[in-house]
């Protein structure tokens, strides 16, 4: 449980997907203008990203893994799938996202509408594949741990959105060298708030 | 364009020489496009990775390109999308066990990143927009010209992380010891994270200070 | 387009795409395995102080590693392999294909494991090398450290990792960093196991009697360091029932 705690708070502010990764840089560009919209995708990133995490860890355990299929047949200890990893992860994603917006169209069609249309967004944002190739390269004991991950790493993605779309309505009100104006400077304020995530470093965990 | 005309239409006319040239300045995949930056700042800390990692890219780019020009006119539209997918996710698994096989080193170097060529914004920025409705040839030269825009953007950080970063390039010691002697110091802030978003910045920043018209309204 | 179409259109692509990755994976497979071989062999030669290149790495390790020893939990010897005659003097597992990571896990939650070591004899120098693994800032890191026949001075050590930062803690796979080890000791004049850690501020911080167990840390690496430091004493650890047989 400890263990799990550590990995959730690391996940948000150490090993954060923006910030020490750059993963999901396209969306969190594109779709940073506004804060109400960088709640909607930031949310859905969450949501994707805690069901899709436990079920590549659970994929990856018993069938990717070298000799994971002896469940199976003990036959089967020899077979190393691994290098159909990526094509399976991105399977399940873009299956998962699929069928969390058909689930969400059905039975909640208020959150459909805020939501919705970010959904298709997320299969190819990188903080959701990343999510799953770091859940098997840190090779995470149990379940529990690829949750808390999948939490962790959403929310700190979540929060990377937010703030720079807080920033950005704000600083349509400074006056901006033209040719940095956008774009540029968004990538220069994420630097800077990335130096500021750095200090987090620090917390023994 | 009649039939003639078409024939006449060199390798390299005019018409697919911009298809590389574009991308490498005012369509630039990283910096105005806005593609394809997740995978390509963390592996630039040094110029070694930052270079197999474009080559990589260029290659899977490139490639999908041309798979996918082939396949235009057979592809299911309802499927499209997991067909780009598959096709993309299928060649970076052979870039990253032929990197595993032959360039053991970079490849521990590059880990997840290889991967994440998949979700590469460039990859199906460019299948949609392009390959999908252009002929093999032209849409090998867009792949290309792209993957040439991401890669000059990549080994231009990965050049000034490592040089003023670590004082090396490619492994080899550049400034020499009697520097550090003398008083100078590796700034140890170009190799951290935050470092690559503020190189970025001001690349795009040069960029459209020298080209009025990529300036943004906001 | 019919969906009937569309069924066959994605059969077709995925036996496709099925067979054309498995036949590069089955084809690529041995040369990626004989490059992790090489890059342990390399590890564990330059931990004696060697310098072999990728292509002598494997004949070198022929000639200089004369024995690989497993051991189990109590510090038993439950398998030695021979490298000249290429036979088992007893059990039937090498040290080299021991997989110190999956051991390290199995002892974490209480199962049976076993340990690799490897037995370095060359003219006059007779080593005992002991692989460690552990972790650093962003990932993994591990090495080889080895002891010399008094089971305590250290002969040489190197470590490695895969993506320490640059100039910071990347610093642990440079000889300056891991020369500074030769000769430190791992037990204190009682024989109790003290281990060798990095010293955050440089050794000369230590009292005088204890520097035999510090070496300097890599500054502003602190978190690399410590790691490196955990990483020893932990495993060093789980040696020392065998180191003091």
């Amino acid at each position: 449980m400890q263990e799990s705690i550590n990995i959730f708070i690391k996940s948000i502010f150490i090993d954060n997907m923006i910030f020490a990764y750059f993963l999901g840089m396209c969306s969190y560009l594109a779709v940073s203008k506004s804060v109400k919209t960088a709640v909607g995708l930031g949310i859905a990133v969450i949501f994707v990203q805690v069901i899709t995490v436990p079920v590549n860890y659970l994929l990856n355990k018993y069938m990717l893994t070298p000799g994971a299929l002896t469940w199976i047949s003990p036959q089967l200890a020899d077979v190393d799938l691994n290098f159909l990893s990526f094509i399976m992860f991105i399977a399940v994603i873009a299956s998962i996202v699929q069928l969390v917006e058909m689930i969400i169209e059905k039975f909640s069609p208020a959150l459909y509408n805020s939501l919705g249309i970010f959904l298709p967004l997320i299969a190819v944002n990188c903080a959701i594949l990343g999510g799953s190739l770091f859940m098997q390269e840190w090779e995470f004991e149990n379940f529990g741990q690829t949750v808390a991950f999948g939490l962790g790493s959403g929310i700190g993605w979540a929060l990377a959105i937010i703030a720079i779309a807080a920033i950005r309505e704000k600083i349509r009100y400074s006056a901006i060298p033209g040719p940095l104006r956008g774009l540029g400077i968004s990538f220069i304020l994420t630097g800077l708030m990335a130096i500021a995530f750095m200090s987090f470093l620090g917390i023994k965990l | 364009m009649s039939k003639q005309q078409k024939e006449r239409e060199s390798l390299f006319s005019p018409r697919y020489r911009k298809l590389i040239r574009n991308p490498l300045s005012i369509e630039n995949p990283i910096t105005v496009q806005v593609l394809g930056i997740c995978s390509a700042l963390a592996v630039t800390t040094k110029l070694k990775p930052a270079f197999v990692m474009a080559l990589s890219v260029t290659v899977v780019v490139a490639l999908a390109n041309v798979v996918i020009s082939l396949l235009r006119n057979g592809i299911p539209p309802r499927i499209r999308i997991i067909v780009q997918l598959t096709v993309v996710a299928a060649l970076v698994i052979l870039v990253d066990q032929v990197l595993k096989a032959f360039v053991y080193d970079v490849s521990k170097q590059l880990s997840v990143f290889v991967g994440l060529i998949i979700t590469n914004c460039i990859l199906m920025g460019r299948l949609e927009a392009f390959a999908m409705a252009n002929k093999p040839w032209p849409a090998f030269l867009d792949g290309i010209g792209n993957g040439l825009g991401y890669s000059w953007i990549l080994i231009a950080l990965g050049f000034f992380r490592e040089l003023f970063g670590n004082g090396t390039l490619w492994g080899y010691r550049i400034i020499p010891q009697s520097f550090y002697e003398a008083g100078y110091s590796n700034n140890g802030l170009l190799i951290l994270p935050p470092a690559a978003l503020i190189l970025v910045g001001t690349i795009i920043w040069i960029q459209r200070s020298r080209n009025r018209s990529l300036i943004e309204e906001y | 387009m019919s969906n009937s179409y569309i069924f066959r259109y994605a059969a077709i692509m995925v036996i496709l795409v099925a067979v054309i990755l498995s036949s590069a994976a089955m084809i690529l497979k041995p040369l990626q395995d004989k490059n992790i071989a090489i890059s342990k062999m390399r590890g564990i030669l330059e931990a004696c102080n060697l310098q072999p290149t990728a292509e002598d790495a494997v004949p070198m390790y022929e000639t200089y590693i004369a024995r690989e020893v497993v051991i189990d939990p109590r510090g038993e010897e439950i398998s030695i392999y021979d490298m000249k005659s290429k036979q088992f003097i007893t059990g039937n597992t090498r040290a080299f294909d021991v997989n110190l990571k999956i051991q390290l896990k199995r002892k974490a939650a209480g199962e049976d494991y076993i340990l690799p070591l490897y037995m370095y004899i060359n003219q006059n120098d007779t080593l005992l090398v002991i692989p460690v693994q552990g972790r650093g800032l962003w990932g993994p890191i591990y090495g080889n450290i080895a002891l010399k026949t008094d089971r305590n001075t250290i002969g040489g050590a190197r470590f490695f990792h895969d993506k320490e930062t640059p100039g910071l803690g990347a610093e642990i796979d440079q000889h300056w960093f891991s020369d500074q080890f030769k000769g430190k000791q791992i037990f204190d004049e009682n024989g109790k196991f003290i281990s060798v850690r990095p010293i955050k501020g440089g050794v000369g911080k230590l009292p005088e009697n204890q520097r035999i167990h510090g070496v300097d840390a890599i500054s502003g690496g602190t978190i690399t360091s410590n790691g490196l430091g955990n990483m020893i004493e932990d495993v060093m650890g789980i040696y020392v029932v065998y180191l003091t047989k």
